[in-house]
């Protein structure tokens, strides 16, 4: 489903290049739960974000479900979010102003649901994740943990192929962290959802069943968990 | 999405709900400003509006060109029309009409006086009408007007002299002394945007009445006007030719002064060129109106401005959905829409309060045009378009930059909150404070100037004391001249009158009668003299100075002339004494020179003194001089009016102050320097709102850097500085922007006076401190509240 190839991601800064990847090379197939592991500014994030698209590598290619998307023209990157990709952030990212239920409709909206459907779909995810009696609360009026359910269940509302989670847990305690992470095991297992998550956490890790480990830049290790 | 974008919208108006509040505030007075200013100026420019071939409508004008100036009347020739219908060609119809005042006396069936009142009446032929084509309710123009004594009246004078239209018809009015009219058509009323205030209209003949010689060709009354329509297809440029040919046969062959031409003028420059007199007394300069609408302009534009420094300085706080909207799939062109109508909705908000704002600021407007213009908020459809423009026009104005600026943060950047928006170097939003404060100084200055010159014009000596001095008109019929000397022997008894003089106008007046002349013999080519009928009371009265010779003696006729200072030194005399003896002859007699009077102004201090001879002829005197004791004003007044009413029974008792006619002149700067101090108020409040929603946002921005610097010891003084600074120097520099362009300005508007304040410095600094100390309190007082505000609280919540 992705195939990099040799992808380096470098700061020029006064001639000295910074170098944050270098010579990344992996394949990531349908259906895998894949955590991507290693210390702090390590280039975890700058992979999670070139696999997302929202970063451009400076060399190598990728491709994405068959399609070089190296560097994408923004109309087509937006159908690729629309469609594909769904993104769950270390610290929710809702939006403040939308209640529970609008947050989830939000992606539903841009990509064109009709309105029954809508409906159906937003109930179902509400449903699934126990959160119906919370569909018009604010986000600042939930809890990390549900903030976060709200923020998967948003990032699932347009059916994906693809989650990619940055520290999807980072922010919440334990139990919380948890339950998240079932989650995510869940929906890899139960609905073959691709599933590429940033995380300290070697615990975390183990929900997986495939680890990547970087430092300065370079895939160190690439281990199945049993 | 609509509903759900309006929703957020709203929660987010809410949410910043200061922020809201400067921007609506502001907005709202500013749009305000925008509505009224279009009101006017639709009411100014639907003048003439909507005539039945209106294209083809003009005025015949005449125009002089002397070798010292230009001269230009609304009036033509009272042979023109009848010479004009029989020898241009292309003219389809050709009707003169002529203005007068006169007194309208009506009776009941037993005779007995009901209603007396001073009136315009005019004098139209049938023709005339059917050039302008207004409504008849009963009869037609061509048979109502068509016979001598018959007159048509419009619906509400019609009501207001016999109770309803159906009365009126086939009654009589009377006229003056001894004219009886009979009515025999009612028009539509005249709307208030017409340069035709009809009234009562009266057959053609009757003029004869009132101007004996119906063949001078250099007679010109600008009240005495025609109008022609042309033959279809046909323009004015067609009609050059024969208008030459006529112009040449009448004035350049029957060797005219000055160059006398007639003149085509299209109906639609009636009411805008100043030149020209008209029936309804307004002319505005399309200058003026083009004036206003750039302060429109300007107020509109600043209120935007501030909508776009506080949306762009907080963009920075929604970049973070930014960023979850796009990865969710929203593309950047549905973002700028999100907000566009965030905006709008603003926009909206504050136009229902500009609404309410406008319609309760429209007594105060009609009250500064007297009254005599109706405005209303709903009365026209136009004024919705403009309405609806104005909210795109603003919404895009001020939402436009924002949303791109907020849409095109880069996802991966505004979700982390890394976005920075450029806040060194030149940023637009510096260039916007600066331009916004740079308008708000040239109003500041504007506004000074205007008040100073009108300060000035008020104090300035004119030469002669007119306090206390009250005019009172006198009715020209032969009966009511013959009492004018008992009038005057009892007004002299009443306690508090001091002085009587019978004349022509009061010193300094508009009501100019000039004339060519030869003196000692030589034509004159240079000049007109302004001549002023007066009996020898006249210069005790207003208190003139006799510089040489003596006040011609008491005559009923001319006997001897005295003239002004700056009649002299137009014919190029310097010593006064010569012109003692010397022989003006303007009236086809020599008449010596007797006396110089010191200049005073004759005109108002737009223009310089004129020529001036002063004599006695007392067919020419229309009004009387009273001079009154301070202390008993009012009784004195009372008891001229009631001998005046016994004296005159006829005819309608008029007085005013010649202070207050003074003033009169002044009107249109007294209002434009109100103008120029409420839009200097409406831009100062809605610069100053800005500012202070730019300073809290700053403030809050940099909340933390206070608190550390704090903490590294910075002081309270210090910080409120660090700050301030920048604020200061950027309404610095607007002020250092602004000048330039006010001085153009004020220079311009001062040329149009002939007496004025010297341009000084002063106005400009006065400008600068101003706006650097409200800038200062503005600022202050919110950083001073960052700068205090408790370390700890800050710093543990980072």
């Amino acid at each position: 489903m992705i195939q990099l190839n040799n992808i380096e991601k470098y700061y020029a800064n006064k001639g000295v290049k910074n170098y944050v990847l270098r010579l990344v090379t992996t394949t990531i197939k349908q259906g895998e739960f894949v955590s991507i592991m290693g210390p702090s500014g390590a280039g975890k994030s700058t992979l999670l974000n070139i696999i997302g698209m929202l970063e451009e590598p400076t060399y190598g290619t990728y491709e994405f479900m068959g399609e070089d998307v190296t560097s994408l023209n923004e109309r087509k990157r937006i159908e690729l979010y629309r469609n594909h990709i769904g993104f769950v952030f270390q610290a929710y990212h809702l939006i403040d102003e939308m209640t529970v239920y609008e947050n989830i409709e939000a992606p539903l909206l841009y990509k064109k649901v009709g309105s029954s459907e809508r409906a159906s779909r937003i109930a179902d995810l509400l449903d699934r994740f126990n959160i119906v009696a919370k569909k018009d609360l604010f986000p600042n009026q939930l809890s990390g943990g549900q903030q976060q359910l709200v923020g998967i269940a948003r990032a699932l509302a347009a059916q994906p192929s693809i989650i990619l989670a940055d520290e999807p847990t980072g922010n919440l305690q334990s139990a919380q962290a948890e339950e998240i992470m079932e989650l995510f095991k869940k929906l890899n297992q139960e609905d073959g959802i691709t599933i590429i998550q940033v995380t300290h956490s070697e615990k975390n890790a183990q929900y997986g069943n495939r680890i990547l480990h970087i430092a300065d830049g370079v895939v160190k290790e690439d281990v199945t968990v049993a | 999405m609509f509903r759900l974008n309006l929703k957020i919208a709203w929660r987010n108006l809410w949410k910043n709900k200061g922020y809201t509040l400067i921007n609506i505030l502001g907005l709202s007075v500013g749009m305000a400003s925008c509505i009224l200013i279009f009101i006017f100026i639709r009411f100014q420019l639907s003048f003439d509006e909507g005539y039945k071939n209106a294209g083809r409508i003009y005025r015949v004008v005449t125009d002089w060109k002397y070798n010292a100036f230009d001269d230009f009347s609304a009036g033509v020739p009272i042979p023109f029309t009848a010479a004009a219908r029989n020898e241009i060609a292309g003219i389809e119809k050709i009707g003169a009409i002529a203005k007068l005042d006169d007194i309208i006396h009506i009776k009941d069936n037993t005779g007995r006086e009901i209603l007396k009142s001073q009136e315009n009446v005019y004098f139209a032929e049938p023709d005339f009408f059917d050039i302008i084509n207004i409504n008849w309710k009963y009869g037609k123009p061509a048979e109502a007007l068509k016979a001598p004594n018959s007159v048509a009246l419009s619906e509400a004078m019609a009501i207001k002299y016999f109770g309803s239209v159906q009365n009126a018809i086939g009654k009589s009015i009377t006229m003056g002394t001894k004219t009886q009219l009979s009515v025999t058509g009612i028009f539509q009323d005249m709307p208030q945007n017409s340069s035709f205030p009809l009234k009562i209209v009266i057959a053609y003949q009757n003029l004869y009445n009132y101007y004996g010689n119906r063949d001078c060709w250099d007679c010109i009354n600008s009240s005495l006007s025609s109008y022609m329509l042309l033959k279809e297809g046909l323009t004015r440029s067609d009609l050059d030719g024969a208008m030459a040919k006529f112009n040449k046969k009448y004035y350049a062959d029957k060797k005219i002064e000055g160059n006398q031409v007639n003149r085509l003028q299209p109906l639609s420059e009636i009411h805008f060129d100043e030149r020209y007199d008209n029936f309804a007394n307004a002319t505005i300069a399309k200058g003026q109106i083009y004036g206003l609408a750039i302060i429109g302009l300007f107020l509109i534009c600043t209120a935007c401005i501030n909508f776009i420094n506080l949306n762009t300085a907080q963009a920075v706080n929604r970049s973070k959905e930014v960023g979850v909207r796009k990865v969710m799939g929203g593309k950047r062109k549905q973002l700028i829409v999100q907000f566009l109508t965030e905006t709008v909705v603003l926009v909206l908000i504050a136009l229902l309060i500009a609404c309410m704002i406008s319609e309760l600021a429209i007594p105060a407007m009609q009250n500064l045009f007297k009254n005599q213009i109706s405005f209303s908020l709903f009365g026209h459809p136009v004024i919705f378009v403009f309405m609806v423009l104005l909210v795109a026009f603003v919404g895009f104005l001020a939402g436009f930059y924002p949303a791109m600026i907020i849409s095109g943060f880069n996802p991966a950047l505004a979700i982390k909150n890394k976005v920075t928006l450029n806040n060194n170097g030149l940023s637009l939003r510096k260039i916007l404070v600066v331009v916004q404060f740079a308008i708000t100084v040239i109003l500041i200055i504007g506004t000074i100037v205007i008040v100073n010159q009108m300060d000035y014009l008020q104090q300035k000596p004119l030469g002669f004391n007119s306090s206390t001095v009250v005019m009172v008109g006198m009715p020209g019929d032969q009966v009511s001249k013959d009492r004018r000397s008992i009038f005057k022997e009892r007004i002299l008894k009443i306690p508090g009158v001091q002085l009587l003089s019978y004349c022509q106008s009061p010193p300094l007046s508009q009501d100019i009668n000039s004339t060519n002349f030869t003196f000692n013999g030589t034509k004159n080519k240079d000049f007109e003299v302004r001549t002023c009928k007066t009996d020898e009371n006249y210069f005790k009265l207003f208190d003139l100075k006799i510089i040489a010779g003596k006040v011609f003696m008491k005559s009923d006729t001319a006997n001897g002339y005295v003239v002004n200072e700056t009649f002299l030194k137009k014919v190029g005399i310097t010593k006064p004494e010569n012109a003692l003896g010397k022989m003006i002859n303007a009236t086809g007699i020599n008449i010596p020179i007797v006396g110089v009077v010191k200049d005073y102004n004759d005109k108002s201090l737009k223009e310089k003194i004129s020529g001036l001879a002063i004599s006695a002829d007392k067919n020419q005197y229309w009004q009387a001089a009273i001079k009154l004791e301070g202390k008993q004003l009012v009784s004195s007044m009372n008891q001229i009016e009631t001998l005046w009413n016994i004296t005159f029974p006829n005819n309608i008792y008029h007085a005013d102050f010649v202070d207050d006619r003074i003033k009169g002149y002044y009107e249109s700067e007294h209002i434009m320097g109100i103008l120029f101090k409420v839009f200097a108020s409406v831009i100062i409040f809605i610069s100053f709102i800005g500012l202070f929603g730019l300073i809290s946002f700053v403030a809050m921005q940099r909340t933390r850097e206070v608190a550390i610097r704090k903490v590294l010891g910075a002081s309270t003084l210090q910080l409120v500085k660090m700050l301030n600074g920048s604020f200061l120097i950027m309404v610095f520099i607007a002020n250092i922007v602004a000048w330039p362009m006010a001085y153009l300005f004020v220079s311009k508007w001062l040329s149009g006076f002939a007496y004025r304040i010297d341009l000084s410095l002063w106005p400009f600094v006065l400008a600068m401190l101003i706006s650097m100390l409200i800038t200062f309190i503005t600022v202050s007082f919110r950083s001073y509240k960052a700068a205090n505000a408790n370390t700890i609280d800050v710093l543990k919540y980072e």
